[in-house]
């Protein structure tokens, strides 16, 4: 009995002095050293339990790399799956609440360049939460970017079919359309005053993927367009997109009333595309948006697939924005042999 | 103060007018397409003889239908601003007052916000949701001035360092409530920022036009009524009552119609400073501050002021924008600090 007793507590002190001395030799595995997207070399835990995403489009990228059960907190504005607003909210994009992430205890915060700041990053970094930032210009970016992160999170197969799916659905794309001329549009932000895209936004390239290129040429992010400038270059589509948080101040179909704007061959011909708000987060369902634009600049490379184009021609914003992202890519795939 | 003539208030109104014309047509030329002076004139008059299809090219009318609205809502919100500067600068006996500083604009920007969130909510008939915003800006302006005025009044007396600490308090207080605003009303309203920073971009709808055409002249016409009391105004309140004039009824007029001036201004440009504090100031340099010829000069004064600075803001960064705001401030705010050192604000 007395041998038992110390029997046990001493086969405890070894476990544990096993452990003790297994730990450095675990360390570097438990640990790894990865270079994010703006450059910084970074060391993260692994693996990674709980995630922290402080962008809308990382929510969604976690959502569609299937590791939801791993994500512990996001923004007020991380609505896409409508699930991820059940999270644990950490306050806006830009102002998030530093206490409220470290009250979460995160291996790893997700951030995106241009929405949050750098200062949140830093202020993480003070109390030892280590960051990743991604940083995509383009939707090949947008593609490398998730299969990394993907590898990162611990999801590689997940991710690399899932980037797989989406190249896939772009060639596939390209496959049509890239012999038609470019359509010359005009991507609206914002009307009042009049907010376009600059040449080296993500949406820009969106655009170009489409088979359309933008009228305005700016190496600001967001410029203010004047007016007069578009009615010269007279774009042949305006694109406007849909928002599920309310009607703009001038919805797309009351600029024709407007001084100015009807003077815009595309407005006196109601010569519009509507898309999902997908096209504004740079996150794998932005492929999806980009297909509903290119269905609706270039319709007639769509016309031979019977049943599907009839589907797909009028609510393919709304029908793939909620269905899952992973089962559409699946359709055009279905749809090329015939096509080429 | 030399005795008003008529030949001099109208020589300086054709002056100021003839460089007022000058500013407008160089505005006019100047922007994203090219137009000939020839050619701007001929389309003018096919304009004014209704005869659309007569333009001589597509520019034309791009032309016709920005360019020129631009610059004419750029001259009616000039001038709206710097005469309701004026009159505060009057009213309050304040050569720092101006619709700004006072916080009076961010008090329209908030009213003009509260009634662009209301108006999805409202089942108005059309023609009273065009004056909508307006309405809700000019009841913005009048709501802040008097909250400024009471803040600055110290036993019955108005203080001046009172007064203008009070409205920036006042200023910030309210930007602060359109920004919680704006960042919980959802995402549709994130472009306001833009308009807020003062910006003619947007073109008006044709009602909105009459509405601010005639809104100003009413408000600018009854300021003027009150020209010589607030002569008397400027020499004291006590001393104006003792001359006979009803300081009452001058305040409220002027009150009124200084919050209607500034609510237009607002509702349609968003908050532009600068033009209501200095161009009265430049005015008064130039040709005296009776208040029967600075009232006039000082809108077409704050008229040239802003055509000049919006022309810069819609051509310095073509075929981008600056809001026309910040150009206001840009030029504004040295020419004022030179002003403060010279010893004459």
């Amino acid at each position: 009995m007395a041998l038992a007793a110390f029997a046990v507590p001493f086969s405890g002190a070894a476990l544990c002095h096993s452990q003790a001395a297994a730990q450095p030799l675990q360390a570097p595995p438990s640990y790894r050293q990865i270079t994010d997207e703006i450059g910084r070399t970074i060391r993260v835990p692994q693996p990674i339990h709980r995630i922290v995403s402080l962008a809308p489009n990382l929510t969604e990228t976690i959502y569609a790399l299937g590791l939801q059960d791993h994500l512990v907190g996001d923004t007020d504005y991380c609505d896409f799956p409508a699930e991820a607003q059940q999270k644990t909210k950490v306050g806006g994009a830009v102002n998030p609440s530093i206490e409220a992430i470290a009250a979460l205890h995160p291996d790893l915060v997700l951030v995106t360049k241009n929405l949050n700041r750098l200062e949140t990053v830093q202020a993480l970094a003070d109390i030892g939460i280590p960051s990743y930032a991604t940083d995509p210009h383009t939707v090949d970016a947008i593609i490398a970017s998730t299969s990394r992160l993907a590898d990162l999170l611990g999801a590689p197969e997940t991710g690399s079919v899932l980037a797989a799916d989406l190249e896939h659905q772009i060639s596939g794309l390209h496959d049509r359309i890239a012999a038609l001329p470019a359509r010359r549009v005009l991507f609206v932000v914002w009307t009042e005053p009049l907010i376009s895209i600059g040449n080296d936004t993500f949406i820009a390239d969106a655009l170009r993927h489409a088979g359309a290129v933008s009228v305005i040429d700016s190496s600001q992010n967001w410029p203010q367009v004047n007016l007069e400038e578009v009615v010269r270059l007279q774009p042949e589509f305006l694109i406007f997109v849909e928002s599920h948080y309310g009607a703009a101040p001038h919805s797309a179909d009351a600029l024709a009333g407007l001084p100015g704007w009807r003077l815009l061959n595309a407005v006196r011909n109601r010569r519009y595309a509507k898309i999902s708000d997908a096209i504004n987060r740079p996150a794998p369902r932005l492929v999806s948006a980009v297909e509903d634009l290119a269905r609706q600049l270039h319709p007639e490379a769509f016309t031979e697939e019977p049943q599907d184009d009839k589907e797909s021609s009028k609510p393919p914003a709304l029908a793939l924005s909620k269905s899952h992202v992973l089962s559409d890519p699946t359709a055009p795939s279905k749809e090329q042999p015939c096509a080429r | 103060m030399r005795p008003l003539t008529l030949r001099r208030l109208f020589l300086q109104c054709s002056l100021l007018a003839a460089i007022l014309f000058v500013v407008v047509v160089v505005a006019l030329k100047l922007g994203a397409v090219p137009v000939s002076l020839y050619g701007l004139g001929r389309d003018l008059i096919s304009v004014l003889l209704h005869q659309t299809k007569a333009l001589s090219s597509d520019y034309g009318m791009i032309v016709i239908e920005i360019r020129l609205p631009r610059i004419l809502l750029a001259i009616v919100v000039g001038a709206s601003l710097s005469v309701a500067g004026t009159s505060f600068q009057a009213l309050l006996r304040n050569p720092l007052a101006d619709p700004y500083v006072l916080g009076v604009s961010s008090g329209a920007a908030l009213g003009a916000v509260l009634a662009l969130i209301a108006e999805p909510h409202l089942a108005l008939p059309l023609w009273l949701l065009v004056l909508l915003t307006p309405f809700g800006a000019a009841l913005g302006a009048a709501a802040t001035i008097a909250a400024v005025y009471f803040l600055g009044r110290r036993q019955g007396q108005m203080d001046t360092a009172t007064l203008l600490l009070g409205g920036i308090i006042t200023g910030s207080f309210l930007s602060a409530i359109i920004m919680f605003l704006l960042t919980t009303a959802g995402r549709d309203l994130h472009g306001m920022q833009f308009w807020l920073m003062g910006d003619l971009s947007t073109p008006l709808q044709q009602s909105l036009r009459w509405v601010l055409g005639v809104g100003f002249f009413a408000a600018a016409g009854a300021i003027y009524t009150t020209a010589s009391d607030l002569n008397l105004l400027l020499s004291g309140e006590k001393e104006a009552m003792h001359l006979g004039v009803d300081v009452r009824r001058v305040r409220l007029v002027v009150y009124i119609a200084a919050s209607v001036l500034t609510g237009l201004a607002v509702s349609v440009s968003g908050a532009i400073g600068y033009v209501g504090l200095l161009v009265p100031h430049v005015m008064r340099l130039l040709f005296g501050s009776d208040h029967r010829t600075l009232l006039p000069t000082a809108a077409f004064g704050g008229a040239i002021a802003l055509v000049l600075a919006d022309t810069l803001a819609r051509t310095v960064v073509a075929p981008s924008e600056l809001p026309v705001g910040a150009m206001t401030a840009l030029a504004g705010a040295p020419l004022f600090i030179y002003l403060l050192r010279r010893g004459s604000a």
